[in-house]
């Protein structure tokens, strides 16, 4: 197990190399300068600039000191917030996105498995049937329009709960946010749990199962779940993506405080080293999880481990 | 066939003893329908037969005779889309066909016990054998993991597993299919049960393992005295294993009755017709005088081993190794070995459809050093037939096109009429109406695959055919109708063969020479008579015992101690 | 040697022998997906909203950007046939809608069809190679599976300024990536199928194999791979234009209107509603449609 860890740490290295490079020279590759404004800068005002971004110097050298900053943690100064560095508007705003996302994410696996195993084990009946459709829905309607009619339905005509802010994490103001975030991944996981749970029951260990005496429960608890469960393992990799960019409208409509916001309000005011920090910072966050995601695998499923 | 008289005193006098005791199983007047979307099709009408303490019953029947939904039937574990309209099955008191889940379980794994075709999906992968087997012992006989571990180590010592102790901790996918089938048997038997049923379980085996398997089985049931109920396709294990028989056809029963009689006075016409199944006949010899048409010198295929990083290659495996054979026109090789042997391998590289070290001459030319283009126009007088008659063709091409592929190729300026009159000829050569050369593959049976296969490669008038286990996926009936058509179109066209089975049967009735390969190597290499009469080494000594003489292995030691 | 007939008895359905027109894999597929009333339906929903999109603005010859100076937020009225209402700048939501769908449509079917040229070819060039090629190329797409593509497209979104030719390439490029798979993993598997060892046998050139062996096989699962590709990249579409990344004014999409509507939902929810709606039925019909083709052409259903 061990060397297999080692060896996917190793093979995500290059992975989040290419995501630094890759931003950085797209975003050098930027028709005109950053400092492009309405009005043209004095020349000597605009190497000022230049020298406090460090970006007088040769494009490799500028490209390894970011590359050394990101070692320690520090993504440069912003553009716009004159005042702020990438990595202080990032942490200020991370903690947030973080506990909206793991809410959504532990929200989607569960409801989604529960939904996908009753879905699987009533197959064809009017439960099933209504269960899918509503999981085609989830997947057909985009939580940017999930969350309006949220607010809408439960914000506006009913006046159930507020319809944005963040009110310093209160619950009532988490409730929308975190169950637009995790509507579409609850269509998902419980589509494929539905599927690879119909798929192993008709399996031939599950035949020996039944064979050896057990009941129906036992067959499904000891046997069924663990396997059917394994590509819904491999799909919390993509999963976190989905999440993440789903934060990212999430907290644009309800005015959340989190990376998402500050990311959109970068993007559109072209803060090109806020997007850019964001951008890494996301790729580290999703190259990392779906590291943990494979690692979890490697557990559940012994022909991963002894494959090396 | 040829040793039956002594069998039938041996097992008939168990016999007596089992018909006046109660039978501990009834099966009776059983009706399984498969209600499907489309209507319902009933799978079995109306079978019954009983099972006595110790006996072992065999049902018999080809693909689609319904034998495997009676054994399924048994404890219930045919999917929800099945009813049972009519009858009963009784074990102790109990209508298993209505019983409540509850009863069910109780007898499942414990009363009664099943081992299952495929070895190698019947085990959760996810679970250690050891867990998987104490299982069974958990539920039934109120152990603890703990409690149950002595006892598993124990089976698997009973079953044959190397080394048990370390073996504990395995997961199935260590292990191979004859040691899954052993775990498999380790289960069923870990609550001595009464009733073993056994669904085919050596079909997915090879002829050594499968002979080792149905020792074991036969072992194990003089020790613990269960019945056996065991369903097959495989008559040859039947005359040997089997106390009692029922042949089954469409989903009836059309014989039943003490093995030996059913073997020595066939009443129904379809058992006598099973019974004649088996290939017979030899190949009679060709002149020696008869050109070389195909002669191979040190054949030697080997296959990459890439490992880590950057996948380097680290090793190979000899596929094949250094083999050299010589066919003269109008002869048959029949190359046999069981799976994994390169036998299938050392086909392709006679054909150069992969590449291989080694001179290879068909005809008068030196095949060995042509590349894919020079080797295309000879193409047409070498042609192939494969195994799998579902997978040779291609699923969106109908018949037609099927055959006429290689006319395009071979016969460019042949006109849309003139490759229609070709495909139609080769049709009614492999005994198949010209009128459905429109249709597509997938609307025809297994044999009736086979023989379009057999038709593309007749339609190039070839002077040899590689045939890759030809029979290998056909029922026994209908492989005897195939080995008859190879057999007749060689002698109209004086065709050479190639032919690589592990089929011994097969291989016996066609071949002058045969080759026995084990591991890419040539085990024991001479003229049919030679192999099949006089086999010199040990392991084509087992093959043939597993494959003609299972009883002679087994009942020899049995027959001393009497 | 017994006659044809008596192995024709083996045959499951002897029944349907005198028939002598075949019936093909596609032709098969395409009855079971006529019987499909999910997928019918959706297919026809469909063709109602592609047509409304495309022929709809032509045929009440409507502007984009006219403006009813009486009408400025107004919901949906029969009066001068406003159907869908008007926004804040007094323009017909109606046909806002329809030319909203014109675009997002045809970002999916380009992006679509970008992401169908790029993957099959990598795919089956990968697959059919094999070997350190294959090796090589399925590395690259890993590393590439594992990227932030949303944020990169956002990125490049934000340097190179918001044009919709740049909308359709960064949508194509990310979406390759999945159909190269199924292509390579269809490839891969057609390849070790003994009727492509048989056409080897006969002879048959590569390029005739590629053309009449592996391409007619591997169809299928492409096919319902396009149709759900099409739902995705329309909400990548809609997702980017709702951040106010994607399409620019003058022009519209159904993301740029809902961004719109969701601003509005309190005081005009029907700006929010209308474009919604759309824009949810047809990934709906889309979703549908890509699981009926599946069950259709599936094997194991067969």
């Amino acid at each position: 197990m061990f060397p297999y860890i080692i060896k996917r740490l190793l093979q995500s290295i290059p992975t989040l190399l290419i995501v630094i490079t890759l931003s950085f020279f797209l975003m050098r590759l930027a028709p005109g300068g950053p400092f492009d404004g309405e009005r043209k800068l004095p020349p000597e005002i605009e190497a000022n600039l230049l020298a406090a971004y460090n970006m007088d110097q040769p494009l490799f050298m500028q490209f390894v000191d970011y590359l050394g900053g990101i070692a320690q943690g520090d993504f440069g100064p912003s553009f716009k917030y004159k005042d702020f560095s990438v990595s202080d508007l990032i942490w200020s705003g991370f903690p947030v996105s973080l506990e909206l996302g793991m809410w959504a994410m532990l929200l989607a696996v569960i409801l989604g498995v529960l939904i996908g195993c009753y879905a699987a084990l009533h197959q064809n009946t009017r439960w099933d049937y209504l269960m899918m459709g509503g999981a085609m829905a989830g997947i057909a309607i985009p939580n940017f329009v999930m969350a309006p009619i949220l607010t809408l339905v439960f914000g506006v005509y009913l006046s159930w709960l507020p319809v944005g802010g963040w009110n310093d994490g209160a619950l009532s103001n988490k409730v929308l946010p975190i169950l637009a975030l995790a509507l579409p991944q609850i269509a998902y996981i419980a589509r494929m749990t539905r599927g690879s749970m119909i798929e192993v029951l008709g399996s031939h260990f599950i035949r020996t199962a039944k064979a050896k005496g057990l009941t129906a429960t036992k067959v499904i608890q000891k046997h069924a779940l663990k396997a059917a469960l394994l590509p819904v393992v491999s799909y919390l990799g993509p999963a976190t993506a989905g999440i993440i960019t789903g934060s990212v409208v999430i907290e644009q409509i309800f005015g959340i405080p989190g990376i998402g916001r500050y990311f959109v309000q970068a993007a559109l005011n072209r803060d090109y080293t806020l997007v850019m920090g964001t951008v890494v910072f996301y790729g580290g966050l999703i190259i990392l999880f779906n590291l943990v995601v494979d690692i979890i695998y490697g557990l559940l499923d012994p022909q991963i481990r002894y494959e090396n | 066939m040829s040793t039956q008289p002594f069998v039938i005193e041996q097992s008939s006098a168990v016999k007596q003893n089992h018909q006046s005791q109660q039978p501990i199983l009834e099966v009776d007047n059983l009706h399984v329908d498969f209600n499907l979307h489309t209507g319902t099709v009933s799978a079995v009408k109306g079978v019954s037969f009983n099972l006595h303490k110790g006996e072992t019953l065999a049902l018999v029947g080809e693909s689609g005779s319904g034998k495997s939904v009676t054994s399924m039937s048994i404890l219930q574990l045919l999917p929800n889309l099945v009813s049972h309209p009519k009858g009963q099955i009784r074990y102790d008191g109990l209508d298993l066909l209505r019983a409540e889940e509850k009863q069910l379980c109780r007898v499942r794994g414990d009363r009664i016990a099943m081992v299952f075709q495929e070895p190698m999906t019947s085990l959760n992968p996810l679970q250690t054998i050891e867990m998987q087997v104490a299982e069974v012992l958990i539920e039934h006989k109120a152990m603890t993991k703990q409690q149950a571990q002595p006892r598993v180590l124990e089976l698997f010592e009973l079953v044959g597993i190397p080394n048990p102790k370390a073996r504990l901790k395995a997961y199935p996918h260590e292990l191979s299919g004859g040691q899954r089938q052993r775990v498999m048997i380790a289960m069923a038997l870990a609550c001595e049960p009464d009733i073993l049923i056994a669904d085919e379980p050596t079909t997915a085996l090879d002829v050594t393992i499968q002979a080792q398997i149905m020792e074991l089985l036969k072992d194990l049931q003089d020790r613990f005295g269960m019945a056996i109920l065991f369903i097959t396709h495989d008559l040859g294990v039947v005359h040997h294993f089997a106390d009692r028989v029922c042949v089954m056809r469409y989903g009836e029963i059309v014989e039943q009755g003490i093995t030996t009689q059913v073997f020595n006075d066939p009443k129904h016409p379809y058992t006598r017709e099973l019974l004649d199944s088996e290939p017979k006949g030899k190949k009679s010899a060709v002149s020696p005088s008869s050109p070389i048409l195909l002669e191979a010198k040190d054949i030697r295929v080997e296959f990459p081993i890439r490992t880590g990083f950057f996948s380097r290659i680290t090793d190979s495996v000899k596929a094949v190794n250094n083999i050299s054979l010589k066919l003269r026109e109008g002869q048959t090789l029949g190359i046999v070995g069981e799976s994994g042997s390169g036998k299938s391998t050392l086909g392709k590289a006679l054909l150069r459809l992969i590449s291989s070290e080694g001179k290879i001459q068909f005809e008068d030319e030196a095949i060995d050093v042509k590349d894919m283009l020079e080797m295309r126009p000879l193409r047409r007088r070498m042609q192939v037939v494969f195994q799998d008659p579902f997978g040779s063709l291609s699923p969106r091409m109908t018949v037609a096109e099927v055959i006429a592929e290689g006319l395009k190729v071979h016969e460019p300026l042949f006109n849309a009429r003139q490759r229609d009159q070709a495909v139609c000829q080769s049709l009614e050569e492999v005994d198949l109406d010209p009128a459905l050369r429109n249709r597509y593959p997938h609307e025809f049976s297994g044999g009736q695959r086979q023989r379009i296969a057999i038709a593309r490669a007749m339609v190039l008038k070839p002077k040899f055919l590689l045939l890759d286990e030809p029979t290998s996926a056909l029922d026994r009936s209908v492989q005897v109708k195939v080995v008859e058509l190879l057999r007749d179109l060689q002698k109209k066209h004086a065709l050479t063969y190639l032919f690589i089975s592990h089929d011994l049967a097969v291989v016996k009735a066609l071949s002058d020479e045969v080759i026995v390969m084990q591991n890419g190597n040539v085990v024991e290499q001479g003229s049919a008579e030679q192999i099949f009469q006089n086999p010199k080494e040990i392991y084509t000594q087992q093959l043939l015992a597993a494959a003609f003489d299972l009883e002679l292995v087994e009942e020899q030691p049995q027959l001393a101690c009497v | 040697m017994t006659n044809s007939a008596s192995d024709a008895v083996t045959s499951s359905n002897p029944a349907s022998l005198p028939v002598v027109k075949g019936e093909s894999l596609m032709q098969d597929a395409w009855r079971r997906l006529l019987q499909n009333r999910a997928t019918m339906i959706s297919l026809m929903i469909l063709a109602i909203i592609v047509l409304l999109s495309y022929l709809g603005p032509l045929l009440i010859s409507a502007d984009v950007d006219e403006i009813y100076w009486d009408y400025m937020g107004v919901g949906p009225t029969l009066e001068e046939s406003l159907w869908f209402g008007t926004d804040y700048n007094g323009r017909d939501l109606f046909v806002r809608t329809l030319y909203g769908g014109q675009i997002s449509l045809s970002v999916a079917l380009v992006a679509t069809a970008v992401s169908l040229i790029i993957g099959v070819a990598y795919g089956a060039i990968s697959g059919y190679v094999g070997g350190r090629t294959d090796n090589l190329m399925m590395r690259l797409v890993d590393i590439l599976y594992s990227l932030p593509f949303m944020f990169l497209v956002i990125l490049m979104m934000v340097v190179f300024g918001r044009s919709i030719f740049l909308i359709y390439i960064a949508i194509g490029a990310v979406e390759w990536l999945d159909m190269a798979r199924i292509v390579r993993g269809q490839t891969l598997a057609l390849k070790r199928r003994e009727f492509v060892d048989a056409a080897h046998a006969l002879g048959v050139s590569d390029k005739m194999i590629v053309i009449r062996h592996i391409i007619p096989n591997a169809i299928g699962p492409v096919i319902v791979y396009v149709t759900l590709t099409v739902p995705k990249v329309i909400l990548l579409e809609s997702f980017l234009s709702f951040l106010g990344l994607g399409v620019q004014e003058p022009m519209t999409s159904w993301g740029v209107l809902i961004s719109e509507g969701t601003g509005n939902m309190e005081s005009a929810p029907w700006m929010l509603i209308f474009p919604a709606a759309f824009l949810a039925v047809t990934l709906f019909c889309l979703n549908f449609i890509g699981d009926g083709l599946r069950d259709a052409l599936d094997p194991k259903t067969r």
